[in-house]
């Protein structure tokens, strides 16, 4: 029992940088340092030596904020491992919404009567990647909207310095809600497609990627959580989210607070109101304040002191609510 | 000196050849020794299951006999019907399986398998809930016969059904695997019940409890040598393929033994749903067979301890289970086939052409669907609330061109219909009988799978969805 548990344990931890479905999948890491490398010496005429010793300072990757991140990653892996069999799955969902849309609209279309297999694929692809981008939008937004979830989310926002590892800085609730909302993107997307298109459904796939999902990663995306302010072409950080758009998301300076939650597609947050154009030359500082709190990045404050702030968080929020439908019914006299 | 070394590269070779047969030899379903302390007789062995393997080939003829009718009521025809199924007198021809070509079948009567057999005394004793009329196993089976000897070729599409599927798919269940689970490896592995330290009946070569074990054996149907074999190979010799005969003709004789070397009923359905390669039910249920035989070989005549009844019982609960999910996957493969028959009907009719073949096709799925629906529910074991929940899905017929269904029989054994659902509706019903097949019994060959393709999505989009990534 043990031995298979620490086994899975250690595949697990291996695969987040074997696989290439994960953000810090080996590959992806060295094209963004490559990335990276090349910015600096067309930016700030840096020698490639110099570049790489920049991005791979130990006062970046060894500073407290840098072994936190580590330490949460650990700790996370083991416990997503024991909470994600108890979590709803996709199959079941996606049964359920096929089943729904058969009582709603009939039965379904005979395969290939709608649209050929190309199409299909396609749309399936650009389907999931819209749909899982906006709810990774929607959902980071609410994170940050409503004090009981951004009591969670701070734990992520506390990192004074980023790492590409520091995109698995993440409190384990927070964790349980980024897997239901996948849970919920996947079983849509494959119960609606399934649905009206049967067996033709399938993934346009790079190494077994979402060739979408391949071209961000690939792209540099691990450089949203670093030091090199990679920012865009201006009308091109209305589309996509540049690392500096990100990076801004992640800085003290309160006119940057809530700007910027959208993952690849920036659109959200344009349509949204609340996208923030990178800055060029304006150097940031990460965090949740400028101020260092004593003990900030300790492992005990980060996993529990966002249970006793989200508990106060709703109970005030109750209170409010209570006074106000109070105030709401004398009025009605 | 040359000599000296062939005669030894022949002796050595023929040695392991001889000990590669002894070992094969040790897999198969025969040749355990007599173990009756007081035995006189001659013989050699003490394997017997005569009596199942002649209920398998009376089920098989009366399944060829369901097809026969001409669409009148014919009394010839039910008598011939009813001679196999609750007659027993001498002189039945095997109607079916017969020689076709090359595969060439050893025995032609039903009496050289065994005498005096039929399958109504021993058809399953509750009553069925599966079908209107408050019947037990063997009622129903007779209100079938009855009504299979007055249709055309065993088809009614007033009412949509096809006897020889529904006689036949009920048959395997109420018979063979409600006496295998349900008798033999339910009360008559308990101590005081057919013991291990008596011959079965005085004179007999075998004891009790062997000749238990074996009977359940015979009714799950498979060739004797069944782990030497593939799912393929053994589903080719029920099939009677002509090439199937080498591997299925074990003793070598030019003939393929109806008695240990042929595969019949859920055994078949086993191998069949095997050679899908995502399941093993055909080997796992057979090798438990073997070991539980070995087990009380083993005791050598002697009462089973606690011990070893509680080992064989883990044995006969690996089969039952099994057993079960083999009835399971097809329930779900024909709630498949009957879903895509109503796709393409449904579509057939808004496009406003006509549906001959395909609303046959339905009618024939349904059949085997129903019946092995039915099946499932006589093992003795209450399902409880799945069982009501395939009866209310699945119905007591399909529905109709006019959204109609048989919902039950009036005194004289006519059937009522009904308006219930419409065909759209009934296709969702039969995806929640696959449904219901997966969350209740597990299972995993899942053909014809309505959703097929949707795990294959979910791995591809990342089963592991708890990944805790941040943006």
């Amino acid at each position: 029992m043990i031995e298979t548990l620490v086994s899975d344990y250690l595949t697990e931890l291996a695969e987040m940088f074997t696989s290439p479905r994960k953000r810090v999948f080996v590959g992806y890491l060295v094209a963004a340092l490559l990335i990276g490398m090349l910015w600096l010496r067309w930016r700030f005429g840096s020698g490639w030596l110099s570049g790489c010793r920049q991005m791979l300072s130990p006062a970046i990757w060894w500073s407290s904020s840098a072994r936190a991140d580590y330490q949460i990653l650990l700790l996370n892996r083991l416990l997503m491992m024991l909470i994600s069999p108890l979590l709803l799955s996709q199959v079941v969902l996606a049964t359920l919404i096929y089943q729904q849309l058969h009582g709603l609209i009939g039965n379904p279309p005979l395969p290939g009567s709608l649209l050929p297999d190309w199409s299909v694929m396609t749309a399936f692809t650009l389907f999931f990647f819209l749909l899982d981008d906006f709810a990774r939008y929607f959902l980071h937004m609410l994170m940050h909207r409503w004090p009981w979830l951004w009591a969670f989310h701070k734990v992520h926002h506390s990192a004074r310095t980023m790492t590409p590892l520091t995109v698995l800085r993440t409190h384990p609730v927070e964790g349980v809600l980024f897997a239901l909302r996948s849970v919920l993107v996947q079983a849509i997307s494959i119960g609606l497609f399934l649905f009206f298109f049967g067996s033709q459904v399938d993934l346009i796939t790079v190494l077994g990627v979402n060739v979408l999902v391949f071209t961000f990663n690939v792209t540099g995306a691990n450089l949203r959580h670093s030091h090199v302010a990679i920012g865009y072409w201006k009308p091109l950080e209305r589309i996509l989210i540049s690392p500096a758009q990100h990076q801004i998301h992640h800085s003290v300076e309160p006119r940057h607070y809530d700007k910027n939650f959208g993952a690849v597609l920036a659109v959200w947050d344009w349509l949204g109101g609340s996208l923030h154009l990178s800055e060029r030359d304006t150097p940031l500082c990460f965090g949740l304040a400028a101020n260092v709190v004593e003990g900030e990045q300790s492992l005990k404050q980060l996993y529990l002191a966002p249970f006793t702030e989200s508990y106060q968080a709703l109970r005030s929020a109750g209170r409010h609510w209570l006074r106000r439908a109070a105030r709401g019914a004398v009025r009605m006299r | 000196m040359k000599l000296k070394k062939i005669v030894t590269a022949l002796a050595v070779a023929s040695l392991s050849s001889f000990g590669a047969m002894a070992q094969a030899d040790q897999n198969a379903y025969a040749d355990f020794p007599v173990t009756v302390k007081d035995y006189q007789g001659d013989a050699k062995h003490s394997v017997s299951y005569g009596g199942q393997m002649a209920r398998h080939v009376l089920h098989t003829s009366l399944k060829k006999l369901a097809a026969q009718g001409n669409g009148q009521p014919n009394a010839e025809l039910k008598a011939k019907m009813m001679a196999y199924f609750e007659g027993t007198d001498a002189g039945r021809e095997i109607l079916s399986p017969t020689s076709k070509g090359g595969f060439v079948i050893a025995q032609s009567q039903v009496d050289e398998l065994s005498g005096k057999k039929n399958l109504a005394g021993k058809a399953y004793k509750g009553a069925v809930t599966s079908w209107p009329g408050n019947m037990t196993g063997a009622e129903v089976l007779a209100f079938m016969i009855d009504k299979a000897s007055a249709a055309d070729k065993g088809y009614d599409s007033v009412n949509g059904y096809d006897y020889a599927q529904l006689i036949s798919k009920f048959t395997m269940g109420a018979v063979f695997y409600n006496q295998a689970v349900d008798n033999y490896l339910d009360e008559k592995l308990e101590a005081d019940t057919k013991p291990n330290n008596k011959a079965y009946k005085d004179g007999k070569p075998y004891t009790g409890k062997e000749h238990v074990w074996d009977e359940a054996f015979g009714y799950f149907g498979v060739p004797a040598h069944t782990l030497e074999l593939t799912a393929e190979q053994v589903y080719n010799i029920a099939k009677g393929k002509e090439d199937a005969l080498s591997v299925a003709d074990h003793n070598g004789d030019g003939k393929v033994s109806l008695y240990d070397e042929m595969a019949y009923a859920h055994g078949y359905y086993a191998a069949a749903t095997d050679k899908s390669g995502k399941t093993d039910y055909l080997h796992t249920i057979t090798k438990a067979f073997v070991d539980g035989r070995q087990l009380i070989s083993d005791a050598n005549g002697e009462a089973l301890t606690d011990a070893q009844r509680a080992e064989l019982k883990g044995h006969a609960k690996v089969i039952a289970e099994n057993w079960e999910k083999v009835i399971a996957e097809n329930v779900f493969k024909y709630a498949g086939s009957t879903y895509k028959d109503l796709q393409k009907i449904t579509s057939i009719l808004e496009a406003g052409g006509s549906v001959g073949d395909d609303y046959r096709n339905y009618i024939k799925h349904w059949g085997e669907l129903k019946g092995f629906a039915m099946a499932l529910q006589v093992s003795g074991k209450d399902l409880g609330e799945t069982g009501v929940q395939l009866n209310r899905l699945i119905g007591f017929g399909p529905v109709l061109l006019g959204n109609t269904q048989v919902t039950g029989i009036d005194a004289k054994g006519n059937y009522l219909q009904d308006s219930t659902v419409t065909m759209d509706e009934y296709m969702l019903q039969m995806l929640k009988v696959q449904q219901l097949m997966v969350d209740e019994f597990g299972v995993k060959a899942r053909s014809k799978d309505v959703l097929a393709g949707m795990e294959k999505l979910v791995e591809k989009l990342g089963a592991k969805a708890a990944s805790a990534e941040n943006d």
